[in-house]
C-alpha cells in the first residue's frame, strides 16, 4: 500500500473513532457524579478490570462461543430453509399464490412477539432458541431468494432453452447464480438478525450460557461492569462478522466488478 | 438454384446435412381480441450448407421467423422441417447467436462455451478439447479463463459464435449478430464469419439490417416486407466464396436490394405511432467503400 493509501486509511479510522471516543469520555465524566452515577455509568477502569477478570477465567470466551454457535446454527438452518422456500416462491406461481400471503403476513409479526407461542410449543430451552434464531435468518433469506429469482434476465432463460438445458441445470447454472447477489445480500442481513436474535432469545428464554445469559446473570448480581463487557463484546463480534461476510460476498461475485 | 451458388469450401468431418423447408408459415400475435399478423405465407427452401440472409425493415417479422426456426416459438401455422423432421423445440442441431452476446456473466468464456455441450454425452476431456478448439477458431485462444465483462463487444460476440458452433450444428441462426458492434469490428467479424462458414459446412441463416453484410456473406438474400411480414424477393448472389468486400458485382446486387427496401411502403416514415422513427431505411445500411 502506498503512503497515500495509508494516510487515507488512517484518516478514515480516526474519523470513525471520534464519536465512540467522545462517548467514552462523556461516560467517564458521568461516572464521577456520585455513587448512584457510578452504578449507572460504571467507571471505565472497573469495566476494564471486569473484562480482564472474565477474559482470564474463560467465562467470556465460553459464553461468546456459545452465542456464536447458536447464531451460526440458526443462520445455517434458517438460510437453507429460506433459499428452498424462497426458490419455491420465486419459481412457481402456484407456490407464490398459495404460500406468499401467509409468509408475508407472518413476516410482519416481530420475532419477539412470537416468543410466548414458541415457548409454549418448543419449551423454554435450546430448542426454542434455535427456532427463534433460525426464523430470524429464514425471513430475509427467503425474501431475497424469491426476489433474486424473479429478476433473472429473460434473455438468459431463453438461452437456457436454446441450449436445451434441463430444469435442474437451468436452476443450478443459470437461475441460482443469477440470483446469487440477492441471496448473498439476504444472508448478510440474516447474519445481523441472527446475532441479535440469539442474544435476545438468551435474554428471554432461560439461558445457561451465551452472552445474553451472561448479561442477565451479571445484571442479577449487580455487576454492571460485566453487563457493559457483555454489551461491548456483542457489538464487536457482530461488527467483525459483518465485515467478514461482506468480504466473502464480494469475493463470491468477482464477476460483477470490472477488475 | 443450388447448383449455381455452390460455394468453394472444404467441409470438415463429413458433410452434415441441414436443409430447411419452410412451407406456408404464418403467425400472428393475439392482442386482446385483436389478431396482429406478423408473418404471412412464408415459403422458403434453404439447401444444406448455404448461407442465407434475411433483410427487411424493422418489424417485418424477420427475427420472429428466426425464433421459429430455432424452435423458441412454436405457435404458428404451416410447416418447418429440418432435413425432413419438423421443428417442434430448440435442439442442438441448431445453434443461435443473438444480437446481445448473452454470455453468462458469472462464468468464464470456457464455461460459457462448455454450457452448450452440457447435454452432450461426451467425456469431460473431449468437451474441454472442443471448447479450446472453438475458442481458437474464433480467435480467442488465451482468453479461456476471462470473464465476459473483461472483453470488448467484438470479443464477446466471437465467444457467442464459438458457443453456438461448438455442437457442430447443422444450422447456425444469427439474429443481427454484429448489429451492436462498431463498423470496423463488424467488417472484421464478417470476414471471419465467412471463413468459419466455409470451414464448418453448416447452413447459416442471418437476419441483418446491413445490406452490404448480407450480400457479402450470402448465397441468397431474402428480402422481406412488413405488415404482415412476407417474402417480397429472393435474390441470389451467385459468386463463389471467399469473396472480396466491395467487389463491383456485389455492389450492384447491393444497390438493387437497397432500392427494393427503400421502395417499400413505410420504409421512410414510421408505419405506426409506436414504431421508432425507422432508421431512414438506409440509416443502418452501410455503404461499401471500394
Amino acid at each position: 500500500m502506498s503512503a497515500r493509501a495509508w494516510r487515507d486509511r488512517a484518516r478514515r479510522v480516526a474519523l470513525g473513532a471520534t464519536l465512540p471516543l467522545a462517548l467514552l469520555g462523556l461516560w467517564q465524566l458521568a461516572s464521577r457524579g456520585g455513587p448512584g452515577a457510578a452504578y449507572a455509568f460504571v467507571p471505565l477502569r472497573e469495566v476494564g478490570a471486569g473484562f480482564v477478570e472474565v477474559a482470564r477465567s474463560g467465562e467470556l470466551r465460553f459464553n461468546a462461543l456459545s452465542t456464536l454457535r447458536e447464531a451460526f446454527t440458526g443462520l445455517l438452518l434458517g438460510s437453507l430453509a429460506g433459499v428452498v422456500f424462497g426458490a419455491a416462491l420465486g419459481l412457481s406461481r402456484v407456490a407464490d399464490r398459495l404460500l406468499g400471503p401467509l409468509y408475508h403476513g407472518l413476516r410482519q409479526v416481530p420475532l419477539m412477539g412470537l416468543v410466548p407461542l414458541i415457548g409454549l410449543w418448543f419449551g423454554n430451552g435450546a430448542g426454542a432458541k434455535l427456532v427463534v434464531v433460525s426464523l430470524a435468518a429464514f425471513y430475509p433469506v427467503a425474501l431475497a431468494t424469491a426476489e433474486g429469482l424473479r429478476q433473472v434476465e429473460r434473455t438468459h432463460l431463453e438461452l437456457a432453452r436454446a441450449l436445451v438445458l434441463g430444469r435442474r441445470d437451468t436452476l443450478r447454472l443459470v437461475l441460482l447464480p443469477s440470483a446469487a447477489p440477492f441471496i448473498v445480500t439476504g444472508i448478510l442481513q440474516a447474519l445481523a438478525f441472527t446475532w441479535i436474535a440469539s442474544v435476545g432469545s438468551e435474554l428471554l428464554f432461560s439461558a445457561t450460557s451465551g452472552l445474553g445469559g451472561f448479561m442477565s446473570l451479571a445484571q442479577a448480581a449487580g455487576r454492571m461492569d460485566l453487563v457493559i463487557v457483555a454489551v461491548a463484546s456483542i457489538a464487536v463480534l457482530g461488527g467483525l462478522m459483518n465485515a467478514a461476510v461482506m468480504r466473502l460476498g464480494r469475493r463470491a461475485q468477482r464477476w460483477r466488478h470490472a477488475t | 438454384m443450388a447448383a449455381m451458388i455452390r460455394p468453394t469450401k472444404t467441409p470438415r468431418a463429413g458433410e452434415h446435412a441441414g436443409a430447411l423447408h419452410i412451407e406456408g408459415v404464418s403467425k400472428s400475435y393475439e392482442l386482446g381480441d385483436r389478431s396482429l399478423p406478423v408473418l404471412q405465407g412464408i415459403d422458403l427452401f434453404i439447401p444444406a450448407g448455404q448461407f442465407v440472409s434475411i433483410v427487411g425493415q424493422s418489424g417485418c417479422g424477420k427475427s420472429t421467423l428466426l425464433r421459429l426456426l430455432e424452435g423458441l416459438d412454436t405457435s404458428y401455422v404451416g410447416r418447418i422441417t429440418l432435413d425432413g423432421a419438423p421443428i417442434v423445440a430448440p435442439g442442438l442441431d441448431r445453434g443461435i447467436v443473438f444480437q446481445d452476446h448473452r454470455l453468462l456473466p458469472w462464468m468464464t468464456l470456457e464455461k460459457n462455451v462448455e454450457l452448450a455441450l452440457r447435454m452432450r454425452p461426451l467425456p469431460a476431456r473431449r468437451k474441454a478439447e472442443l471448447v479450446r478448439e472453438y475458442l481458437a477458431l474464433v480467435g480467442l485462444q488465451g482468453f479461456e479463463r476471462a470473464y465476459p465483462h473483461q472483453l470488448s463487444g467484438g470479443m464477446a460476440q466471437r465467444a457467442a459464435i464459438a458457443r453456438a458452433l461448438v455442437n457442430e450444428p447443422k444450422v447456425l441462426l444469427l439474429d443481427e449478430p454484429f448489429g451492436a458492434l462498431d463498423a470496423l469490428t463488424r467488417i472484421r467479424l464478417q470476414q471471419e464469419l465467412q471463413r468459419i462458414w466455409m470451414r464448418s459446412g453448416s447452413t447459416m441463416i442471418m437476419v441483418t439490417h446491413d445490406v452490404a453484410e448480407a450480400v457479402f456473406l450470402s448465397d441468397l438474400v431474402v428480402v422481406m416486407d412488413g405488415k404482415p411480414g412476407r417474402i417480397s424477393r429472393k435474390i441470389p448472389v451467385p459468386y463463389p466464396h471467399s469473396r472480396e468486400r466491395g467487389a463491383a458485382a456485389l455492389q450492384e446486387i447491393e444497390r438493387e436490394i437497397l432500392a427494393l427496401l427503400l421502395d417499400q411502403p413505410g420504409a421512410g416514415a414510421p408505419a405506426t405511432a409506436f414504431a421508432a422513427p425507422a432508421p431512414a431505411g438506409g440509416g443502418r445500411l452501410t455503404a461499401v467503400k471500394a
